[in-house]
């Protein structure tokens, strides 16, 4: 068991949807941890709100209530600036749907965070930046594929250059929302493989939301989510 | 890589950025050109007007009651003022001028009479008969004609070629103070060209030692023209020649008067100027609806990137850094804009001609009689164009700062969405 302090808790979230007239109650009081170095599956049928809670963690959205503490400080409130800011420094995002820039390079792609964060330093420092992006690429095992661009890439590896994106800048949270979703077999293989290494030696707290049991069986902790709310469940 | 080369990276891949840099670069274009001509006008204008007139002129007025002044008199008051270089006495006299021969200075009614302004100027006319000074003019036999520079258009218009006569009919005071006609004949010595239509066509210089005679003018001057050091500011020294000639009470009340060559130019020059106003407001706005356009092409930029923008959000971009990479694609297609503006403008400003007859099938368009000039004057003024570039980018900022503003406000989760 993992007994170093959460780096991510959410408290009470609660979030809905306006429908027309009525509203949609998809989170009723999520409590949930994340702590570095662990890997939680957050499972759950689909439409059950796996991606709203996603969202809300990754300050994407904002919830309707409740608490997110970062490293014990609230973040649930921040402007929108500040939000941009702590996500550019604290969470990597994977999607289902990869979203990587089609017009850039896989290694322009995964500089991007790093530019983001850098702010007006950023030419002294490019030299070193490109290097630090070629390594991430070597790591996701695409280190010859750096002048692609994302559709001259198989699925399997436009989805590895957006887990060396969302690694590039060490994130202490990495949230990915079914990662494995639109991959075969064999890259889904790989794609875990990747978040699952590298997500525990950087010590990073990952959230994978998935429908795959194969893929929360490989995980150390598993949630589910029925009726807006969040159980732990043990893997067997 | 940078925002920046995102933002470049854009531009290349979608034409229809490019094809708001030429709108932009088409109206800079024009507005260049427009701008270039009214300011060759004016350019020249002042060039041929400090030429022709002097960079100020001392009218020499003074009470019939009181003794003269003389020209040394103003030599003497002016000898220490700064900037002046060298006074230029000049004898202005009216009269109407016609083909010898023809009746036109005993035919009151002849159409072939053109009124022209005579000025007895000192520089030589070489090879004249006598170079004017034993010249008399007079109709008698043994008369001798006196020389005359003629404006190139005049003697066009009166069919006139060098070495022909002429006739001159003009008043003077007689013995009995009423005014008494004088006849005297000229000859074509040569023609006078100022590249002005309008100097060419009512102007003469004579000798002015000749004309003071056969006027019996005393002093033989109307005008001092003054002559200014190449680096002094003209309108200055003619203020401090005023103050000079007041001092050596020189100046009657009100009078003699320092011109500026900016007076000397009146309505004339005015209305160059004014009508460069004008004209730079009324094509500026043609750079204004080209800038405008940026606001469609953005704004469906915007709509086509709504992904991309999601995405940057997500990994971390403030509002305020898309309405930046915005702002700066706006600048991107305005700079291409202005620059593909800037050499087309340079192109058509001197190629003007061979545009005037592509325009016009061979016709001229910017025809002498109209435009004083023979040739359309050209000049580029490094400040009207700054001033150009300065508000064609204020306008795109303006412009770009609306779809800019919607990119920012456009909510991360709805942009990243599957449409
Ligand atoms: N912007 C929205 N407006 C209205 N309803 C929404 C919105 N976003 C999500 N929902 C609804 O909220 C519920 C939860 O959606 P969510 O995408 O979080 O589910 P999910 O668990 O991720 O599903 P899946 O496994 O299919 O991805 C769904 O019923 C969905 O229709
Ligand atoms: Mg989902």
């Amino acid at each position: 068991m993992n007994d170093a302090p959460p780096v991510l808790k959410a408290l009470q979230l609660t979030k809905s949807y306006r429908v027309g007239a009525s509203r949609l109650e998809v989170l009723r009081g999520v409590d949930v941890e994340l702590r570095p170095g662990e890997v939680r599956a957050l499972m759950g049928a689909s439409g059950s709100g796996k991606s709203t809670l996603l969202n809300l963690l990754g300050l994407l959205d904002k919830p309707d209530s409740g608490k997110l503490l970062l490293n014990g400080r609230e973040v649930q409130n921040l402007g929108r600036a500040a939000s941009s800011r702590t996500r550019a420094s604290s969470v990597g995002f994977v999607f289902q749907q990869f979203q990587l820039l089609p017009e850039l390079s896989a290694l322009e792609n995964v500089l991007l965070p790093r530019r983001l964060l850098a702010g007006w330093n950023w030419w002294g420092r490019r030299g070193n930046e490109r290097r630090a992006a070629r390594e991430a690429l070597g790591m996701v095992g695409l280190g010859k594929r750096l002048r692609h661009r994302p559709a001259q890439l198989s699925g399997g590896e436009q989805q590895r250059v957006a887990i060396a994106r969302a690694l590039i800048c060490q994130p202490p949270i990495l949230l990915a929302d079914e990662p494995t979703g639109n991959l075969d077999r064999g890259s889904s293989e790989e794609v875990l493989e990747l978040l699952l290494r590298l997500g525990r030696e950087m010590r990073s707290a990952v959230l994978i939301a998935t429908h795959d049991s194969d893929v929360s069986a490989r995980c150390d902790s598993i949630v589910t989510m029925s009726d807006g709310l969040v159980r732990l469940a043990e893997p067997a | 890589m940078t925002l920046l080369s995102l933002g470049l990276t854009y531009f290349r891949r979608r034409p229809l950025l490019l094809f708001s840099s030429v709108a932009i670069g088409l109206g800079v274009a024009v507005l260049f050109t427009v701008l270039a001509v009214m300011n060759g006008f004016l350019v020249e204008l002042e060039k041929s007007i400090r030429s022709f007139s002097g960079d100020a002129v001392i009218e020499n007025r003074y009470l019939p009651s009181r003794e003269p002044f003389r020209f040394a008199d103003y030599q003497a008051a002016l000898a220490q003022v700064d900037g002046v270089q060298r006074l230029e006495p000049r004898l202005g006299w009216y009269a109407l001028v016609g083909r010898r021969g023809g009746h036109a200075v005993t035919d009151p009614r002849s159409t072939d009479l053109s009124g022209m302004m005579l000025f007895g100027v000192d520089d030589a006319f070489a090879n004249a008969e006598g170079d004017g000074a034993t010249a008399t003019g007079g109709n008698g036999d043994g008369a001798v004609p006196i020389p005359m520079r003629l404006g190139r258009q005049a003697a066009q218009r009166l069919q006139l070629e060098i070495g022909d006569e002429l006739g001159l009919i003009t008043f003077v005071q007689g013995g009995d103070g009423r005014p008494a006609p004088l006849r005297a004949t000229f000859r074509l010595h040569s023609l006078l060209r100022t590249g002005r239509f309008d100097q060419e066509m009512d102007t003469a210089h004579v000798p002015r030692a000749a004309l003071a005679n056969l006027l019996q003018r005393d002093p033989p001057f109307t005008q001092v023209l003054v002559r200014t050091t190449p680096d002094a500011d003209p309108l200055q020294v003619a203020e401090d020649v005023e103050t000079a000639l007041k001092k050596a009470k020189l100046a009657l009340p009100g009078y003699p008067r320092t011109l500026t060559w900016r007076e000397k130019g009146g309505t004339l020059l005015k209305a160059v100027e004014n009508q460069r106003g004008m004209l730079s407001i009324v094509f500026f706005f043609i750079v204004l609806v080209a800038a405008y356009q940026l606001v469609a092409t953005l704004t469906l930029t915007v709509t086509e990137k709504r992904r991309d923008i999601g995405v940057l959000r997500a990994l971390g971009a403030t509002p305020g850094r898309i309405v930046r990479f915005f702002v700066a694609l706006g600048m991107v297609v305005t700079v291409a804009g202005i620059g593909i503006g800037l050499v087309l403008g340079q192109w058509l400003t001197s190629n003007l001609r061979t545009v005037e007859k592509w325009i016009s099938g061979g016709e001229r368009i910017f025809r002498a009689e109209v435009y004083k000039f023979e040739d359309i004057p050209v000049s580029v003024d490094p400040a009207s164009v700054t001033l150009l570039i300065a508000a064609t980018l204020a306008a795109a900022l303006v412009f770009s700062l609306v779809p800019a503003l919607r990119a920012a406000r456009l909510r991360i989760v709805d942009s990243l969405r599957k449409r």
